[in-house]
């Protein structure tokens, strides 16, 4: 069978969007073993899941997105509908990482983050990453898988978001805390 | 068993959908059981042969009446078309739909398996080991482009691993012309077995063609390049197979009874209930066209149905099951077969090798960079190999896979 946890080892080719792209892939993945398990496996992979979306959206509020922004042809507006849309799936995260994984709903509202999440990434994978490889030296985004990936390594590892849940609305402070490393790293000068 | 000539359907004047009943909602990508995606590829393909078989009727008929109730026909078989293919999701990307077609493809076996004419038999056994082998060039590129594996698409069903190496099936194409069935003697299930495959071809060869030159990335604009000339290829490999003095009435007939029996057979297995309402509705329709179908010959043809189809009522339902057993007793035993003239050789023959030398000129095809590259730049080629290593041992993969 094959190794379905494991993105694809980094080759030197290696450009910010194939780092993006493998995320997507390894979110898509985390959703279906986070609907489709129980008890711990499920604790844990909703853990991870949570974890992979903050690394992962932040690099991309602080690195893509404004990237996208000052292409030719009006990279805003779709820009604009981007964050739109990570905003809408933050508040159902919030929700679910609240509750927990065994509050009542979660079932549902995993399927309508998923559906969220999921639609969001093709979006960016149709309209924003071939705009971004059209338009960026090869090298540049090279350089910025780099800067993801350092950043990326200063968030916590096991945020454990879901163990505290019982706490209530302390429940996203670990997520925060993903989020804050990764974007203070992202904007120390050498981020790129 | 179920006879669709004894069936009158819906009426042909109801048949019309409004935009509310055309706008269907499409399938969970993420939770599809991926025979009910087949079904839908399928029936796709189908209706865009109709479609089209009903448009070059159109051009050669000279009755104007029977141009108007062509027209009729073919608009619902467009909405049908419509609806069915509109069943995807649009977040499903065009890699992911390719690889739902080489799938189908593969899995059309089944009519291999129940084929009762040997000619035939040999004809489909041949032509499923070049489409698995796309499936792993796609699978690669899949893993290159996107960064996702093709387990997510074919779920477990089929292994993904060389077939006949595309490299190999460039043909000259003289080669790819069959001998035809014989119309009167041939036993009818053959008629829509080969009609079936076919249209499947056809569909896959319009796709390729038309959504290569989307890509950015030029090993997925070669890649797509090539295997669709492959896949015309196959077009004229299945089309030669019927009988070209079959009268457009009796090939109309012929296209409204394998609609049914599609229809039929999809029904019977379809485990999502909103699908199946789908086919449900869809075979009510087809059975009004083929009682139109069979009033046009009955007028201008002389024959009765019976005598084009049989009077035994459909034949056994089509159904998609798994079959890495058999792929693999066909990987074992047809690998390094090729055509010559309207059989099949061993050998390498001069017209192949004219052709190899005027398509390839020394060049890897896209199909082999497809492998390179991805060994390059991921360390390894994506093969799914669940049932052991490769059953031939020229194509085991060298220096391992990520699989």
């Amino acid at each position: 069978m094959p190794e379905t946890g494991a993105p694809a080892t980094p080759g030197p080719e290696e450009d910010v969007v194939d780092l993006l792209l493998a995320q997507h892939a390894r979110v898509e993945q985390l959703f279906l073993l986070v609907i489709g398990s129980t008890g711990d496996t499920r604790r844990e992979a909703f853990d991870e899941l949570v974890h992979l979306l903050a690394v992962h959206e932040t690099a991309e509020e602080e690195v893509i997105h404004p990237l996208a922004r000052n292409l030719p042809g009006g990279g805003d507006a779709m820009v604009d509908d981007r964050l739109a849309e990570e905003r809408q799936a933050k508040e159902t995260l919030k929700t679910l990482i609240a509750g927990g994984v065994d509050a009542e709903g979660f079932d549902t509202g995993i399927i309508l983050l998923r559906d969220a999440v999921l639609t969001h990434a093709r979006y960016e994978e149709r309209y924003e990453f071939p705009q971004l490889r059209q338009h960026v030296p090869g090298d540049r985004l090279r350089t910025l898988a780099g800067a993801v990936r350092a950043a990326e390594a200063t968030a916590p590892t096991r945020p454990h978001p879901s163990a505290q849940s019982a706490k209530g609305n302390l429940a996203a402070g670990p997520a925060l805390a993903v989020v804050d490393r990764v974007r203070d790293a992202l904007r120390k000068p050498s981020a790129g | 068993m179920f006879n669709p000539l004894d069936h009158k359907g819906i009426p042909l004047e109801s048949q019309i959908r409004n935009w509310r009943e055309l706008n269907v909602e499409p399938i969970d990508p993420e939770a599809v059981d991926p025979y009910t995606r087949c079904r839908i590829i399928t029936m796709n393909g189908i209706e865009v042969e109709a479609i089209n078989f009903q448009h070059q009727f159109a051009r050669v008929c000279p009755d104007q009446d029977v141009r108007r109730q062509l027209a009729y026909v073919r608009y619902v078989e467009n909405q049908q078309q419509r609806v069915v293919n509109w069943l995807l999701p649009g977040v499903a990307s065009v890699l992911e739909t390719t690889l739902g077609y080489e799938q189908v493809a593969v899995d059309l076996t089944a009519l291999a398996r129940h084929e009762p004419d040997p000619y035939l038999k040999q004809a489909y056994e041949f032509g499923v080991l070049e489409d698995f082998d796309h499936l792993y060039r796609y699978a690669n590129l899949y893993e290159m482009v996107e960064r996702r594996k093709a387990e997510k698409v074919v779920d477990g069903l089929t292994e993904v691993m060389p077939g006949r190496p595309t490299v190999q099936e460039h043909r000259h194409p003289f080669d790819e012309v069959r001998t035809p069935y014989d119309r009167n003697s041939v036993d009818p299930r053959s008629k829509l077995n080969a009609l079936t495959i076919l249209s499947a071809e056809q569909q896959v060869m319009f796709y390729y063609m038309n959504v290569g030159p989307q890509y950015m990335e030029p090993i997925a604009r070669q890649l797509y390049q090539e295997i669709s000339l492959i896949e015309q290829e196959h077009v004229t490999h299945y089309e030669s197979l019927l009988d070209p003095g079959e009268s457009w009435w009796e090939r109309l007939l012929t296209h409204e009874y394998n609609e049914c029996w599609l229809y039929y057979s999809f029904l019977q297995q379809e485990s999502d209930p909103r699908i199946k309402a789908v086919w449900e509705l869809h075979l009510q329709m087809e059975l009004a066209h083929l009682q139109q179908a069979a009033d046009l010959l009955r007028r201008h043809d002389g024959r009765e149905p019976e005598e084009i189809v049989g009077s035994a009522g459909l034949p056994e339902p089509l159904t998609f099951e798994p079959n890495k057993e058999y792929l693999r007793h066909l990987l074992a035993t047809q690998i390094d077969v090729t055509k010559l003239g309207e059989g099949y050789v061993q050998e390498a023959h001069e017209r192949f090798e004219w052709m190899q030398q005027q398509l390839h000129d020394g060049q890897k095809p896209p199909t082999e960079q497809v492998i390179d590259m991805h060994r390059e730049r991921l360390g390894d080629e994506y093969r799914i190999e669940t049932e052991g290593p490769h059953p031939v041992e020229r194509l085991r993969a060298e220096g391992g896979t990520d699989a």
